[in-house]
């Protein structure tokens, strides 16, 4: 069903969904398949998807559309889940689920270093610039003070719209606020640990997202390799290049294994990191085999080579995702100096 | 055996800075940004580039590392405005007199812009397999074809064209029966549609060029009939070097952002040996680059090239371009979102594609050693 919805209704239009964005239309078509609060149980307007369909689900649309797919992600994952987490925000759920509406997570986790939004008695003040659909209906802001954080369901008073690197159908910019809290907008407290344990939980969702980007960049290189000629041979019958390809294949086809077996959250991270490293080799891949032509946007394969990078940006920051791994699996002390 | 000297003479040094200057001065962010979004050609910065002397071909040195500076600043601004000289080369070594005087000088002075024609729709690589006629009339050529993705192609004025006057012998000698010739944009048939939407290098100028029935005097034939295909291979031999000071300023100025970034943050961030490692990986790497691609040059602008050489720097170069933008995202993450280094990450993506793809260049290398077997035997 989500294969036939990806081919019959994304893989036409995706290069007009990365110019013009996601539209209502699309939404309400996630909404009606149950996908934007497709883990939630049914108590809760969920569907009820185990977290395993759930991740074939990402990586099929990802093959597609990977921007639909991430939003898709952005709505269930990291916005309903969490409202979910908070209970009592069955309103808010019901309007997402039903793709009425939009929501986002406004966090500094994935940064080197804190954005500066804070919460000081009930004062909400400060900006993030890395904020994926700044323009959602709801935001879910991590917002600091001395101790403990919060999570603050917030409107910001100004946003300033980037282009971004990848996934272009969805906005991405600054979101700044101001403004006095009412209490029952104070969602979580300590939201700081349950957001970073959620992230690392549900790694393997975008390791998902990033096999599905993979599988489609090595699947239209195979594709061109058959139609290409240069020196009167395909460019499949070159070594080097059935080569690489079929190495790709290999690795992704192994990594989809390991998705399905993935128990633990240490699993779950290194999974996220390797599928991410995979797909930005396999749109490099990719876009060399298109040669110039993968460098143009007509095709659609220099998309994979941005979403890659992007996706990594956005989901993942090395250096915390391999020392909380190391200080799991080495020592406690690994990752020290 | 002698000592070998690394120094470049001093005023290719003094160039070098001067460049670096002008750069940091003309290629503001603001206008970085501009021809990024727009993808025009920067022609008015063009023009300072030439008033400020750096086009030159009396000392290929200078124009290398003012390729490197420019790059290290805005890889798209910086070819843009060189490479308006695109091709010269080839008259330089081949073209007559009167070609000279035309279509050569007046480029070096900045009056004319030049563009090299080769790549068609159906053979980018395999410069042997183009397809575009230019036949032998009563008063001189008529030239018909279709050219893809040419530097200049919708800006320069002059373009030196490839084309297959005669068939091939045999399928072993595909490379005979090719002709260079230079087509001036401007004349009937010629019909250049710039190509947008380019992931990188968007300051550049890219265009699908078809010719129908051009006709090409006979002044306008470079070198030898039927010999075009060794006239761009040498040119090819010259090109590279300048596409490997492409990349690795590229490299450099992606190591210039990464140690801005750290600079920018506390201090026990850059003090993570993590880090540390991956900033002389870097380093190691750019230096290497650097290196190699001097040999190159050396053996190139002395007039003794070394095909294999060259292609070994313009691949490794790239690659380390490649190489060393993906290390600075691993550092800097999210942060990189809508910054210089997102921009340069895109723009090296290029340097593995043009001049010859680097799967090209590992024909090319591989094809000079196994040479050497064969003399060995």
């Amino acid at each position: 069903m989500i294969e036939q919805f990806a081919k019959e209704e994304l893989e036409n239009v995706a290069q007009k969904i990365e110019k013009e964005g996601i539209s209502k239309d699309i939404r309400k078509r996630l909404a009606e398949l149950g996908l934007l609060a497709a883990t939630l149980p049914q108590s809760e307007n969920g569907s009820g998807i185990d977290r395993r369909s759930f991740s074939l689900v990402l990586m099929t649309i990802a093959k597609y559309s990977a921007s639909v797919a991430y939003f898709t992600y952005l709505q269930n994952t990291l916005v309903n889940e969490i409202l979910s987490k908070a209970q009592k925000r069955k309103e808010e759920i019901i309007k997402i689920a039903s793709g009425e509406s939009t929501g986002t997570l406004v966090h500094d986790l994935n940064l080197n270093f804190p954005q500066e939004v804070y919460i000081k008695g009930y004062e909400l003040y400060g900006s993030n610039s890395f904020v994926i659909l700044p323009d959602a209906d709801l935001h879910l802001v991590l917002a600091r003070s001395e101790s403990p954080s919060y999570l603050i369901m917030a409107n910001p008073v100004k946003i300033e719209k980037k282009k971004p690197l990848g996934f272009r159908a969805i906005s991405f910019g600054v979101a700044s606020y101001k403004q006095t809290i009412e209490e029952d907008r104070i969602i979580l407290k300590d939201a700081d640990s349950l957001l970073k344990s959620h992230f690392f939980d549900t790694s393997d969702q975008i390791a998902a997202i990033a096999l599905g980007m993979s599988e489609s960049a090595v699947e239209k290189a195979i594709e061109y390799s058959k139609e290409r000629k240069a020196f009167e041979s395909y460019l499949y019958e070159f070594q080097p290049i059935s080569a690489v390809l079929t190495d790709m294949k290999g690795r992704i086809e192994e990594m989809k294994k390991a998705l399905m077996l993935s128990e633990v959250v240490q699993d779950r991270i290194l999974l996220k990191l390797n599928a991410l490293e995979l797909s930005r080799l396999a749109s490099r891949v990719a876009l060399q085999i298109h040669g110039g032509y993968g460098y143009l946007e007509d095709l659609g394969v220099e998309r994979y080579y941005r979403d890659s990078m992007f996706l990594t940006m956005l989901s993942s920051n090395y250096i915390k995702d391999i020392k909380t791994v190391s200080k799991e699996i080495i020592s406690p002390d690994a990752f020290k100096i | 055996m002698s000592d070998l000297s690394f120094e470049l003479p001093q005023e290719v040094e003094e160039t070098r800075k001067r460049a670096r200057d002008f750069a940091l001065r003309e290629f503001t962010n603001e206008l970085i940004e501009h021809f990024d979004e727009t993808e025009e050609y920067p022609n008015e910065i063009r023009k300072k580039v030439f008033d400020a002397g750096f086009i030159t071909i009396e000392n290929p040195w200078n124009m290398l590392v003012t390729m490197e500076e420019f790059c290290r600043v805005d890889p798209g601004i910086g070819l843009s405005t060189l490479a308006s000289v695109f091709g010269s080369e080839i008259l330089l070594l081949y073209g007559t007199d009167e070609q000279k005087e035309k279509y050569l000088y007046p480029t070096l002075k900045g009056e004319k812009i030049s563009a090299v024609a080769v790549t068609e729709p159906g053979a980018g690589s395999d410069v042997a397999g183009i397809s575009s006629r230019i036949e032998k009339t009563e008063k001189g050529w008529m030239l018909n074809g279709h050219k893809m993705f040419i530097t200049n192609g919708t800006v320069a004025d002059h373009y030196y064209l490839l084309a297959r006057s005669a068939p091939p012998p045999s399928k072993e000698k595909r490379h005979h029966g090719l002709t260079l010739a230079i087509v001036e944009r401007r004349w009937n048939g010629v019909n250049p549609v710039k190509l947008k939407g380019k992931l990188g290098m968007r300051a550049t100028d890219t265009a699908e060029i078809t010719f129908e029935n051009v006709a090409v005097p006979n002044e306008n034939i470079v070198g030898e009939e039927g010999k075009g295909f060794y006239i761009i291979m040498t040119f090819f031999n010259i090109s590279r070097v300048y596409v490997a000071a492409q990349s690795v300023g590229t490299a450099q100025g992606i190591l210039d952002l990464l140690l801005e970034y750290l600079a920018e943050k506390p201090a026990s961030f850059r003090e993570m040996e993590y880090v540390q490692f991956a900033l002389a990986e870097i380093s190691a790497l750019i230096e290497a680059a650097r290196n190699i691609t001097y040999k190159a040059a050396t053996k190139v602008f002395s007039f003794n090239p070394d095909p294999a050489l060259t292609s070994m720097a313009k691949y490794y170069a790239a690659e380390i371009a490649n190489q060393v933008a993906n290390t600075a995202f691993k550092i800097v993450g999210i942060e990189a979102s809508g910054s210089k280094l997102e921009k340069l990450y895109r723009d090296a993506k290029i340097t593995e594609i043009w001049e010859g793809t680097s799967e090209i260049e590992k024909l090319v290398i591989s094809r000079m050693i196994l040479k050497k077997i064969q003399e060995v035997k």
